[in-house]
C-alpha cells in the first residue's frame, strides 16, 4: 500500500470509527480493510450513498462490462469487466436487487491490465452496476440481466 | 490440500492469472433442505494477491460472490520467474494461502 493510500485509509477508518463507534467493537482490528458497513444488507441506494457519498458518477461506455442477457441460474453469473483506461485504482461490482448489493470491491495495482472476471450471485432480474474510480473520477456502466432461477438465498 | 488453485497462462500481450478457491460462500439466508434450519453465514471477506511480495489485487467481498469463487486477472508485463501469493480470510477467521511461480 502506498503511503498516500495508507494515510487516506487511516483517515477514512478514523472517520468511520467516529461515526459508528459500535463498528469498532465488531471489527477484529481497526485496520482491517473489510468494512461490514459496505457489505450490509441494505437497499442499493443506501449502499451507493455510503460508498460514494454525494460524489457525482459519470456513465461511461469506456468501462466495458459483459454479462449474459439471461442467467439460467442466479447462483453463478459470470461477469467480465474491461477497459482501455489506465489508472483505474478501484472497481466495485454491485447487484441492484441483491439483499447485499455490493458483491465485490477490487483494489488494483498498475501492474494489471483492466480485464477481470468473477462469478456473482443474483437473487432476481435486475441491473448489474460496475463503478470504477479513475484518478478521483467515478465512472459507471450497467447491464440488465434476466435471472430465471434466483441464486440460492440470493447474494 | 490447499483450497486455492492458481493457474497462469501466457497470452499475446499479457499473462492471465486464474484463481479457483474452494469455499461455501454462504450468505446466511439459505436453509438446510432437510432440517429447514438457517445455514450460518460463512464467506470470504478478503482475498489478497501479491506479486513478488508487493500488493497486486485486494478484493473485499461477501456472500454475493458465487460459491467456490473464481477470478481471473491480466498482468501486463510479468517479470520472469515472478512469484504470486494468494491469501484469503473469511468471516469465521479461517484463512488459507498458496504460492505460484509464473514460468
Amino acid at each position: 500500500m502506498h503511503s498516500k493510500q495508507r494515510r487516506l485509509f487511516i483517515k477514512h477508518s478514523l472517520t468511520c470509527a467516529a461515526a459508528y463507534p459500535c463498528a469498532l467493537f465488531n471489527s477484529k482490528s481497526l485496520y482491517a480493510a473489510w468494512s461490514a458497513l459496505d457489505f450490509r444488507t441494505d437497499p442499493y441506494a443506501d449502499i451507493l450513498k455510503r460508498l460514494f457519498n454525494a460524489r457525482s458518477i459519470i456513465d461511461s461506455e469506456l468501462l466495458k462490462i459483459s454479462l449474459p442477457q439471461t442467467a439460467e441460474n442466479g447462483a453463478v453469473v459470470p461477469i467480465t469487466v474491461s477497459s482501455d483506461l489506465d489508472n483505474i485504482q478501484r472497481l466495485y461490482i454491485l447487484v441492484e436487487k441483491n439483499p447485499t448489493p455490493l458483491a465485490a470491491a477490487f483494489t488494483l495495482s498498475s501492474e494489471l491490465a483492466v480485464y477481470l472476471t468473477a462469478r456473482i450471485k443474483m437473487a432476481e432480474s435486475c441491473h448489474v452496476v460496475v463503478i470504477a474510480e479513475q484518478e478521483g473520477e467515478l465512472l459507471r456502466n450497467r447491464q440488465w440481466v434476466n435471472v430465471v432461477l434466483g441464486g440460492c438465498g440470493g447474494g | 490440500m490447499s483450497s486455492i488453485k492458481i493457474r497462469t497462462q501466457q497470452l499475446e500481450d499479457a499473462t492471465e492469472i486464474r484463481l479457483l478457491i474452494t469455499h461455501p460462500m454462504e450468505n446466511g439466508r439459505n436453509r438446510d433442505p432437510v432440517s429447514g434450519a438457517l445455514i450460518p453465514a460463512h464467506f470470504i471477506q478478503e482475498l489478497n494477491i501479491q506479486l513478488n511480495d508487493a500488493p497486486l489485487v485486494a478484493i473485499d467481498m461477501a456472500g454475493s460472490i458465487a460459491k467456490n469463487p473464481y477470478f481471473s486477472f491480466r498482468l501486463k508485463n510479468p517479470p520472469a520467474g515472478a512469484r504470486l501469493k494468494v491469501a484469503w480470510l473469511d468471516n469465521l477467521q479461517l484463512s488459507d494461502s498458496a504460492e505460484h511461480l509464473i514460468d
